[in-house]
């Protein structure tokens, strides 16, 4: 396919090849809320798109659109030419639609090849063919590039190993028009590099991708045209050559580049925690300080032995060897809660499993922490509750109609700021941050990294875990490159460069 | 963004009433049912009917109140039945073996404190599932006790222990105010209290709470503590009500304790209940058997009707709470 054939949409009108789904006007209201005003919007066979925007930009709502979860309230639909209802996820499946959530949804207690046939099982005379299905699968997978086993249970898997799986299976429906929503967000560099073979081929194969990104380096690594959606309201479309990430994000927010990454420095005080010669489960021999006023990163690829470190300092597990020092001080952190006392905050990797109450409101998982601290003989004082709730959603401008609405209710990115009100709440002295953008938009990051300030400002040290290379590049003070359990190097702010990094991270040369 | 945190207060007003309707819903429920039965039949409105049926409605509402405790956490306590009859039997053998009342009375909610802590044991150091231990115990508790009386029934021999039950204060039967000795510090510990808070984010979340420094494995003891220490109060109470200690006493209470606690709006998926929710609703499971009683119901049919109002209810309660989002 040419390049001058996706430019722009008025190359649709001479000659180019006919829309696979073409959306007229689509639209969706909610009783009070406009989740996406109408958007025209052209897929053609064989490309793929990328739909970048912040949270709450539509971008969900557009796929469950699409792949029937949710009724439209307006427009049209153009399926090949026909006008379709796609009010069913198995009207969209039939037409050859389907999706890669973010979050694995599949069963976890069955095999991969049970899953991968899930809903769609072999079977001869009314009974399962189980040792046909899991050639199949294996076949399936095999094609597919991923070295993965199709006996073992799914749950036996990685994350990310789970991720390729759904996506697997998805290919196995989605043989025309096949949306992946934010496939990377929990992958390895090797799994995603994985994926992305798997996206490319099935490209040449003439399926529409739909691709749904936070990450900017991947749109421009894999996309033929990006749209763009902010606050429902759709945009415009470019093709990937005459745009770059400058543009991409002022369509998004009208805020720039330098503005997410706004570093401050602070002069560092006294340490804060000191790990010294620690091991424990997942890592060994670690070293680290972390001072008033500084960021420490931990970079490394997924099981390097970073959360398990810092969740050892956070009394999760025993360490093995070592001592732990805070602000001078040898302690002995034997809990959560005793290091809840000292003064470390964690806020956890995964929001939904490990950081919030999901249903419970706003203002009670703020003041989860505290809840000993305001209330007196047992009883809670309740306008010390709603003080302190109502001051961190208006400090931290988390989009909530107040502190009763529950926290499942909220965007992730509000979520997360849920996590870090808590803990500014508490009034910690060290905060760890796993992964505190995983799955949030740029406008919520920057607002994160400008809530680190703050921290710092205040004389609290952070400990910042990622995956994301340039979070802890353009963020930490002191970055310690994590590889197989062990801390192979240690650089000062952009001291070295991001592919030193990396390839200390990977560990070739 | 502020503009849209200035337009607030619309949202949390609706979910509360929405919460207020929901109590009312079943307080109108209740009071509806009265007075079609005081219509249906002379006999229920007499002072004596109401007296009777607010007894036979109290025990069932403290366990109610215990068990909502322990479903908060995400959890059920099958046990609640059996430790009723098993503190009949502990109440009985003290009493006559010449034990103060009040001895014998605090030894029975030693008792089941006792039981409440091991099923805390059972779920956190074994690592057992609270539908396991708890029906391990509702089992054995029923045999221990009938080891204990090999099979007899206990008469307590003591008028005064006995009088109390049938007593009254102020014109309402003392077996009402024990509900509100149980019911208004409950209320206060769960809606009030951090420990109240505990329990639901427990239930909620329990890695998160864990990681927000919340003692999750002293909240479990606590909800199982509770919740035995519910169910051996009204043991004490049934035991002076019947007079005679009997391990086969309140079989399936504790299924009427779990129906009053779901109709009351308890979630068995935890972190969703009150206090006054499983009060209105055993007073209601109370109010349709005493009126069925009244008019000659078939009694097989009072299990049926208590059957589809659980469905009913919990039903409607699902649809309000879709509605609420």
């Amino acid at each position: 396919m040419s390049q001058a054939a996706l430019r722009t949409d008025d190359a649709l009108a001479r000659g180019a090849p006919a829309p696979i789904l073409e959306l007229k006007g689509l639209e969706k209201r909610y009783p009070g809320t406009h989740a996406l005003k109408p958007v025209d919007l052209a897929f053609l066979p064989g490309e793929i798109h990328a739909v970048v925007g912040e949270n709450g930009a539509g971008k969900s709502t557009l796929i469950k659109l699409l792949t029937g979860a949710i009724v439209r309230t307006g427009g049209d639909m153009i399926w090949e030419g026909r006008s379709v209802p796609l009010s069913t996820p198995l009207e969209a499946q039939a037409l050859g639609i389907n999706a890669v959530h973010q979050e694995v949804v599949l069963c976890r207690h069955l095999s991969v090849a049970a899953n991968i046939f899930l809903g769609d099982e072999e079977t001869r005379y009314g009974l399962l063919r189980q040792r046909a299905m899991v050639r199949d699968a294996q076949k399936i997978l095999d094609d597919l590039g991923f070295h993965l086993p199709a006996g073992v249970m799914l749950g036996d898997l990685t994350i990310g190993q789970q991720q390729l799986v759904a996506a697997a299976r998805a290919t196995v429906r989605g043989t025309k028009f096949l949306i992946f929503d934010e496939p990377t967000a929990y992958l390895t560099r090797r799994e995603a590099e994985q994926l992305f073979a798997l996206i490319r081929r099935l490209k040449a194969q003439g399926v529409t991708i739909i691709y749904i990104s936070h990450r900017m380096e991947e749109v421009f690594e894999l996309a033929d045209r990006v749209s763009v959606l902010r606050d429902g309201t759709y945009v415009g479309t470019r093709a990937i050559g005459e745009t770059d990430e400058p543009e991409l994000v002022r369509m998004m927010i009208n805020r720039s580049l330098e503005q997410i990454y706004h570093k401050e420095h602070f002069a560092f005080g006294a340490p804060i925690v000191e790990a010294r010669n620690l091991s424990g489960k997942g890592f060994e021999d670690v070293s680290i300080t972390v001072r008033e006023g500084e960021i420490v990163g931990l970079y490394g690829l997924v099981g390097a032995g970073r959360s398990e470190f810092v969740t050892t300092l956070y009394g999760r597990h025993a360490k093995s060897a070592g001592s732990i020092h805070w602000q001078g001080r040898e302690v002995d952190i034997r809990s959560e809660h005793d290091a809840i006392k000292l003064g470390m905050a964690l806020a956890p990797e995964s929001r939904r499993d490990q950081g919030l109450c999901l249903n419970l409101p706003v203002g009670f998982n703020i003041n989860l922490p505290v809840y000993k601290r305001i209330s007196a003989n047992g009883l809670i004082s309740n306008g010390e509750e709603k003080r302190q709730a109502e001051q961190q959603i208006g400090g931290l401008r988390i989009k909530t109609p107040t502190r009763h609405a529950l926290a499942s209710s909220l965007s992730g990115g509000n979520q997360q700021k849920i996590v870090i009100g808590k803990w500014l709440n508490h009034g910690a002295k060290l905060f760890i941050f796993d992964e505190p953008t995983v799955g949030v938009d740029v406008g919520t990051k920057a607002e994160i990294y400008r809530l680190f300030g703050e921290l710092l400002r205040n004389g609290a040290g952070i400990i910042l875990i990622s995956s994301y290379l340039p979070e802890v590049y353009e963020l930490a003070d002191t970055l310690h490159v994590f590889r197989r359990g062990r801390l192979v190097a240690s650089h000062g702010f952009r001291a070295a460069t991001d592919e030193t990094v990396l390839t200390e991270a990977i560990g070739k040369a | 963004m502020s503009t849209e945190t200035a337009a607030a207060p619309e949202a949390p007003r609706k979910r509360r009433n929405f919460n207020v309707l929901f109590g009312l819903t079943l307080l109108a429920l209740l009071v509806v049912l009265w007075i079609v039965l005081s219509i249906a039949t002379p006999s229920f409105a007499s002072p004596v009917n109401i007296a009777n049926l607010l007894r036979q409605g109290s025990m069932i509402a403290i366990l109610a109140v215990g068990q909502t405790f322990v479903i908060i956490t995400g959890g059920i306590d099958l046990s609640v039945g059996a430790v009723v009859g098993f503190s009949t039997v502990v109440t009985a053998l003290m009493i006559n073996a010449g034990w103060p009342v009040w001895l014998a009375v605090a030894t029975t909610l030693l008792v089941g404190i006792g039981i409440g802590v091991f099923h805390g044991f059972g779920i956190v150091k074994m690592g057992l599932p609270p539908f396991i231990i708890t029906l391990a115990t509702l089992t054995s508790l029923r045999g221990i006790g009938l080891l204990m009386t090999n099979g007899n029934s206990i008469n307590i021999q003591s008028e005064a222990f006995q009088t109390f039950s049938r007593g009254s204060f102020g014109g309402v039967p003392n077996l009402f105010w024990m509900v509100i000795l149980v019911g208004v510090p409950a209320y206060v510990f769960l809606q009030h209290t951090r420990w109240g808070r505990y329990l639901f984010s427990v239930g909620s979340n329990a890695e998160a709470a864990r990681l927000s420094g919340v003692n999750v494995n002293r909240t479990i003891y606590m909800a199982y503590t509770l919740s035995g220490l519910c169910a051996a109060f009204v043991g004490v109470l049934l035991a002076s009500r019947i007079g005679i200690g009997n391990p086969t006493q309140a079989e399936g209470w504790e299924l009427q304790a779990i129906a009053s606690s779901v109709i009351g709006g308890t979630s068995l998926f935890g972190a969703v209940g009150s206090v006054h929710g499983p009060l209105l609703g055993a007073f209601i499971l109370a109010t349709i058997n005493n009126g069925a009683n009244l008019l000659n119901v078939n009694s097989f049919w009072q299990r049926i009707i208590t059957g589809v109002l659980i469905i009913v209810i919990v039903y409607f309660d699902g649809l309000r709470r879709k509605g609420g989002r």
